[in-house]
């Protein structure tokens, strides 16, 4: 079953990321791969994350689809104009990945090439307009094509950034243009999110999309701090940063903590999935698929995953 | 916050699909601009910087969307966004790009609020079309390559 069927089906789902390296060596991919196998819905792949080369996104998903895997490719409008961006999702169509992630993209100057041009042709919400228009066969010159791409459309959402009451709108604009599922920043400051999805929820925007709220397990309280000062966008409680600082096993807390999250994020109205994001620690998501009760896909599947590991 | 409105007669063209996002034939020009044409949007793109350059920041894109944006100009993004902010604002609305700057979105947010233009904002607004870069935004609405500005909101019935 693919992810597509799953969101119509409207069951939970879990998603997990996937950074490629920074060279060429597939094997990394494959390996890394291994750990998500059988426990999660769709694997997203990032591109060029933090405006950083990697390896390409499409490429890599093809090798998950090799793996056996649903990749969810992620395209930024950072790097592509409105040729490129087309070129890429007719090709990934080619290679039968179907998941799209629509993202602005981050700044260029943050990454490792700070003097490269920004390209920005379109913005997220546009991007995903095109998607839905070449899934349409259509092209954004308004020339019709003979086979569409078979696409799966996805968008992104911040629910801790300011001017919150936007973030809805701007959610409701992306569900106009064709997502059909969100995945959001990772959640530590529960309230705020409680709160945010009290405004979808008042809009009714849960009912016309999946949302999977973003989780991401930490192995220290030096990577919160990190974080909240480097990653824009991102609140974290001092309560904790601080509970992080006190455990005597700052990796099992933190491995506690995102299960006790995944746990909260169940049972808020709305929320149709979870999107772990191991960064750099991809071997914890058995554990915490298990603990937090993810582990749905198959059961009978464990014990031959436990060989895996 | 208003719950949005979106069948009244009149408010329509607030409520734009993906596929008015995708339209870009509307902007496109059949053929190259005659010689008169071209003076003429020199002229007009001057005396449209008189007015837009010291009073919006305008960044002449000559597809202005100022009146969906509650009179500020959101080409001031380092990112260009048309749609809304990205999801890199920082605590207390500062720019992901620019720390040191408010976000675009943020100070256009809080105008429209205060406006009461936010139904304005709901509009998926069209990909830019680079060719109409630094042309006169008046003389494209006069020549109906992109849409008038929306000055008067229809008010909402309670």
């Amino acid at each position: 079953m693919r992810l597509r069927e799953k969101i119509e089906d409207g069951r939970f789902l879990f998603t997990a990321e996937l950074g490629p390296p920074k060279s060429s060596n597939g094997n990394v991919i494959r390996r890394k791969s291994a750990h998500f196998r059988n426990i999660v819905d769709g694997v997203n792949i990032t591109d060029n994350q933090t405006a950083i080369v990697r390896l390409s996104s499409i490429a890599a998903a093809k090798i998950l689809l090799e793996e056996g895997l649903e990749p969810v490719v992620q395209m930024t409008c950072r790097d592509r104009n409105r040729l490129a961006i087309q070129s890429d999702l007719l090709g990934m169509a080619a290679l039968e990945i179907e998941n799209v992630l629509c993202l602005t993209g981050d700044y260029q100057r943050f990454g490792n090439h700070a003097e490269a041009k920004g390209v920005f042709d379109l913005d997220s919400v546009q991007l995903i307009a095109a998607a839905k228009s070449l899934s349409e066969g259509y092209f954004l010159s308004g020339d019709k094509m003979k086979t569409p791409p078979a696409l799966c459309i996805g968008g992104a959402a911040n629910p801790f950034a300011d001017p919150l009451e936007f973030r809805v709108l701007r959610l409701e604009k992306k569900i106009r243009a064709g997502a059909s599922f969100i995945q959001t920043q990772p959640v530590y400051d529960l309230e705020r999110f409680r709160y945010w999805m009290r405004l979808i929820r008042e809009y009714g925007l849960h009912e016309k999309i999946a949302i999977l709220a973003g989780v991401m397990p930490v192995k220290s309280s030096r990577a919160l701090y990190h974080m909240e000062a480097e990653v824009p966008g991102i609140t974290i409680p001092q309560k904790l940063i601080q509970r992080m600082e006190n455990a005597a096993d700052s990796k099992e807390e933190g491995v506690k903590l995102a299960v006790e999250t995944i746990h909260q994020l169940k049972e808020i109205e709305g929320v149709r999935g979870i999107h772990l994001m191991p960064l750099m620690w991809e071997s914890i998501t058995p554990r915490i698929a298990k603990e937090a009760g993810l582990n749905h896909n198959a059961n009978t599947k464990l014990d031959q995953r436990g060989e895996q590991i | 916050m208003t719950k949005k409105n979106s069948s009244k007669k009149g408010q329509k063209h607030i409520k734009m699909s993906g596929r008015d996002a995708t339209d870009t034939l509307a902007t496109r020009q059949k053929e190259s601009p005659s010689r008169k044409e071209k003076a003429l949007s020199k002229f007009m793109l001057l005396a449209e910087d008189l007015v837009k350059v010291p009073f919006f920041r305008c960044q002449r894109c000559g597809e202005c969307i100022l009146s969906h944006t509650g009179f500020i100009c959101s080409q001031r993004c380092p990112k260009r966004l048309r749609n809304g902010p990205c999801g890199g604002t920082g605590e207390g609305g500062s720019c992901e790009v620019y720390p040191e700057r408010k976000c675009i979105w943020y100070l256009i947010y809080r105008r429209a609020r205060r406006l009461k233009r936010i139904p304005l904002l709901n509009r998926i607004e069209k990909i830019h079309n680079w060719e109409l870069e630094k042309t006169s935004a008046w003389l494209n609405v006069l020549k109906k390559r992109i849409e008038p500005p929306i000055f008067r909101m229809k008010k909402e019935r309670k």
